[in-house]
């Protein structure tokens, strides 16, 4: 019995040693038949350095995440956007300035009250089955977003949205209930799908749109979820035809393993690495890192509980953050007491630009940058609590406010997702010790972080992020009154004026005058002090430069993984 | 009849276990806080509208049980409501059928994930097990053996470092050398985007995307084995039948395979089928480093998540899983030990 198991084990184990010194030298063979992955021989020989014709030109992506659903209205994660860039088209394409373009439309005309935008298609527009994309799938497409409540993101997009009519098959009617300034980035996420796909879907919630048929430059070959998504090249596109053949997106659940499959030439493009692997990748020959702010702008908050009690939502509130903050006075002195430069050299190794107000330097047409910052000075912060009356009267080394109770300690929390956090509030609690202010830090899950943020505000200090739509109107309204009560105010910060300037600046026409409106915002947002923002983020990518050429690099933002740039590259030596 | 007694008492327990395994795992995560509906979706942009459509999705508008309409925060509700229509029996009803549920995370059906996810996990805990299950005996075997000479000191040396290594560590720098010297792939199971002319093609890669994972799980799980071989081998040896064996001018090989193995088996099997359950968990860490779909990294995500049906699923089949190698540790004594039975 015993031996009979032994006697098994021993010859599985032999069979398996055959079975790898096998593997080698079979691997060895497959090199000089010029396989595509041939770490080994990576760009040494010209012939490994440009594929042979009749293989596929495929470009090889490493990322460190994987789209969670083909079906545009149920993707959350960047990724699966990525995948929608590339396999939709919508009305409008987002270019890397920040401007937009028609894709699917050839020409737009307004009417004069801004409440009937018509849009004429191209010609030759079809989907990757054949079918042609006619105005009645854009109309399809529009009101299905519109309807299907349990999408979580696209309906928003539609809230202006009136009628949407397609009377002929080149010609798109959006009537709006309201004219506003910015539709270009309303329709530019609304990825238009076939509607004699999508009419024959029992409940769109549920559909998993494994084929994935679009009209964008790529298609979909093979999606395995959390391993790899294969595309292949629509040649022929309408727009934008692509130079190579497809396109191979690879998942690696660790950054350093993205980081060497990069240097061994397993891959050609990465689309994130570690700040900590930029100074190595720069020595790495063939391989050229770039930074630069990212496609959607993102940035980090220190965030101030100034909820007032009057504004305290009722049903949910329960306000306990620490009275001292009400005051600009601690405020300011905590916003002097701030090192960002500091944060950004030891958090993100000095790959962030300083902070200013919600609306990010990725914006650049909304960005106020003509705002003085608060510059870091402990000194100046010391004499602001010393003439507010925040003295420390028990001599421990905390202040207390005026009336000599409630020393300054205030809590500090964090979402324990995120690995710049702990570090930022160490920074934080250093620098705000300074100036006799102590902090109690606590790092916790994202969701108890909910519960205490907003609409409860039981909180003092947190730290926490956003990612910025296209348009600063969502980042502006996080900061209105109207906001508290939903959840969407994370501070509490209410400014009669603010208020006033956000409800006039969704329905200013004018560009300029709704840019002067966004730029007055941000004054008085950055006077007021309900945020402290350390920094805003960039992207890290990197490429080999022996693989493919012409990744847009100098557009001004930095996504390598956009369609801008999947269109554009070709085999280096081509 | 004495063996069928014990293994009929034994299949009663494993079940009542599963019962068990099946209740409390339902419970388990709905006292954790979050909302499924929002999590993962930490963006205020969601409407009411639409956490309220997606509850309805979920089936997270019904209460969770009679008496409770949610658990955390506990929230009591109806005690007279069908309990039909109760997210528990909906879900012990759908699991009796043999269904799973749907992913809130990927909105795809949970039994086939997991049917992926588990085919890649087996592999990866198949082949290291076995191979160091096999490695560790052979090497326990010769420390005993050759106790307290040179041999036996550096096995000990070597099966204590293994054992002791950071399993995330030794991966990292095994995909280090594996990928620049060896060049091998860095991670996943297979290169994406190749095109296979045969079969054995597709093995070979496969096979390729094995051995550095492979060899990671080996060592951190061989030292252990050897370990507890060396020890029970030696504890073996030193009895008086081995004296007597000796003395009748049985060969060393003879000793060692018929009198201090099977004598030593009994241990390593319990070790074996415990150590089953940890491996999965002890697989997160290779499967993170190596990039590797299996079930590690998907439990991982889906606490994360609030993902209840994928955790379900993947709670359930650890449970079963540890459970059934607890049955066949259980049934194999009464063969290899048939005094157990009494017990």
């Amino acid at each position: 019995m015993i031996k009979r198991y032994l006697f098994a084990l021993c010859v599985l184990l032999l069979l398996l040693l055959v079975a790898c010194g096998g593997q080698d030298t079979i691997d060895d063979s497959g090199s000089t038949e010029g396989e595509v992955v041939e770490p080994a021989a990576e760009a040494t020989t010209p012939e490994e350095a440009a594929p042979e014709p009749s293989e596929p030109v495929q470009v090889r992506i490493g990322w460190g995440g994987s789209p969670d659903s083909l079906n545009p209205g149920l993707g959350v994660l960047t990724e699966a956007y990525t995948m929608y860039e590339l396999l939709y088209d919508s009305m409008y394409q987002l270019e890397l300035d920040g401007s937009y373009t028609l894709e699917l439309a050839e020409d737009v005309q307004v009417s004069e009250d801004g409440l009937v935008w018509t849009y004429t298609l191209r010609d030759g527009v079809t989907f990757h089955d054949g079918e042609p994309l006619t105005a009645a799938d854009v109309a399809f497409t529009y009101n299905l977003y519109a309807e299907q409540v349990d999408f979580p993101f696209l309906p928003v997009y539609t809230d202006y949205f009136d009628t949407v009519e397609a009377p002929d098959d080149k010609t798109v009617v959006i009537t709006l209930s309201e004219a506003i300034p910015n539709i270009e980035s309303q329709l530019v996420f609304l990825y238009v799908l076939p509607e004699h796909i999508w009419s024959q879907v029992d409940n769109p919630a549920e559909f998993e749109n494994l084929e994935m048929i679009g009209s964008g430059p790529f298609k979909m070959r093979e999606y395995k979820q959390n391993e790899f998504v294969i595309l292949d090249a629509v040649k022929d596109h309408y727009l934008y035809p692509p130079k190579i053949d497809g396109a191979v997106f690879q998942t690696f659940d660790s950054q350093d393993a993205l980081v060497q499959a990069l240097k061994t030439g397993q891959v050609d493009m990465i689309t994130e690495m570690p700040n900590t692997a930029v100074v190595s990748l720069r020595n790495e020959p063939n391989v050229e890192v770039v930074t630069g702010p990212p496609l959607a702008p993102s940035l980090d908050d220190i965030i101030l509980n100034v909820t007032e009690p009057e504004n305290c939502p009722a049903d949910d509130g329960v306000c306990s953050g620490h009275p001292a903050l009400l005051d600009r006075d601690v405020r300011l002195a905590l916003a002097h007491a701030t090192d960002k430069q500091q944060i950004i050299d030891v958090v993100l190794l000095g790959l962030g630009s300083p902070g200013l107000t919600l609306v990010p330097d990725g914006l650049p047409a909304f960005y106020n940058s003509s705002i003085e910052d608060y510059a870091y000075d402990p000194d100046l912060a010391n004499q602001i609590l010393d003439d507010a009356g925040y003295l420390d009267t028990d001599g421990d080394g905390v202040r207390e406010m005026p009336d000599g109770a409630n020393p300054l300690v205030f809590r500090l929390n964090w979402p324990s997702d995120s690995t710049k956090y702990p570090r930022t509030a160490e920074l934080l609690s250093a620098s705000w010790g300074e100036i006799g202010v102590e902090t109690e830090q606590q790092a916790l899950d994202p969701d108890t972080l909910t519960a205490i943020c907003c609409p409860t505000f039981d909180y003092d200090v947190l730290l926490w992020g956003w990612g910025s739509d296209p348009d600063p109107a969502f980042l502006l309204s996080v900061m209105t009154t109207d906001e508290i009560p939903t959840g969407t105010s994370e501070s509490g910060y209410s400014n009669a004026e603010y208020d006033e300037l956000y409800v006039q600046q969704a329905t200013e026409l004018s560009l300029d005058k709704r840019i002067d409106m966004i730029n007055r915002m941000q004054e008085i947002a950055h006077h007021d002090i309900p945020y402290i923002i350390p920094y805003y983020d960039q992207a890290v990518q990197a490429f080999r430069t022996d693989r493919f050429q012409g990744w847009l690099t100098d557009a001004g933002k930095i996504e390598l993984s956009d369609i801008t740039s999947l269109v554009v590259i070709e085999p280096v030596g081509q | 009849m004495r063996r069928s007694r014990y293994i009929a008492r034994k299949i009663t327990w494993a079940l009542i276990t599963l019962v068990f395994v099946i209740t409390l795992n339902f419970f388990l995560f709905r006292v954790l806080p979050g909302d499924p509906a929002r999590a993962g979706i930490h963006d205020p942009r969601l409407k009411k509208e639409a956490v309220e459509a997606i509850r309805v999705r979920y089936g997270l508008d019904k209460p969770v049980i009679n008496c409770f309409q949610t658990l955390n925060p506990v929230e009591f509700g109806d005690c007279l409501v069908n309990p039909l229509e109760t997210q528990f029996f909906i879900y012990v009803g759908n699991l009796l059928q043999g269904e799973l549920g749907i992913s809130y995370h990927t909105n795809r059906p949970v039994s086939s994930m997991l049917g992926e996810m588990l085919l890649n996990t087996i592999l990866l805990i198949g082949l290291g097990q076995i191979l160091a299950i096999v490695l560790g005996m052979l090497l326990g075997i010769l420390a005993a053996w050759k106790a307290h000479t040179t041999i036996d000191y550096a096995a000990l040396l070597f099966s204590l470092t293994a054992w002791s290594l950071p399993t995330f560590w030794l991966g990292i720098i095994l995909l280090f050398i594996g990928s620049s010297q060896w060049g091998l792939p860095i991670g996943g199971r297979i290169t994406p985007g190749m095109t296979y002319e045969n079969t054995w093609q597709q093995i070979v890669d496969m096979g390729r995307h094995l051995i550095l994972p492979t060899i990671t799980f080996t060592i951190v799980f061989l030292g252990e084995y050897m370990l507890i071989m060396r020890s029970t081998v030696l504890d073996v040896l030193s009895e008086d039948y081995i004296l007597t064996a000796k003395a009748k001018g049985v060969s060393n090989f003879q000793i060692l395979k018929d009198h201090a193995l099977r004598n030593a088996m009994l241990p390593m099997v319990t070790i074996i089928a415990l150590n089953l359950g940890f491996t999965v968990s002890g697989a997160i860490q290779i499967e993170a480093v190596f990039s590797w779909p299996g079930l590690g990294g998907a439990i991982y995500t889906a606490v994360g998540r609030r993902d209840y049906p994928l955790l379900q699923g993947a709670f359930l089949l650890i449970a079963v899983s540890v459970i059934f190698a607890n049955l066949a540790a259980d049934l194999l004594y009464s063969y290899l030990d048939p005094r157990v039975q009494e017990t």
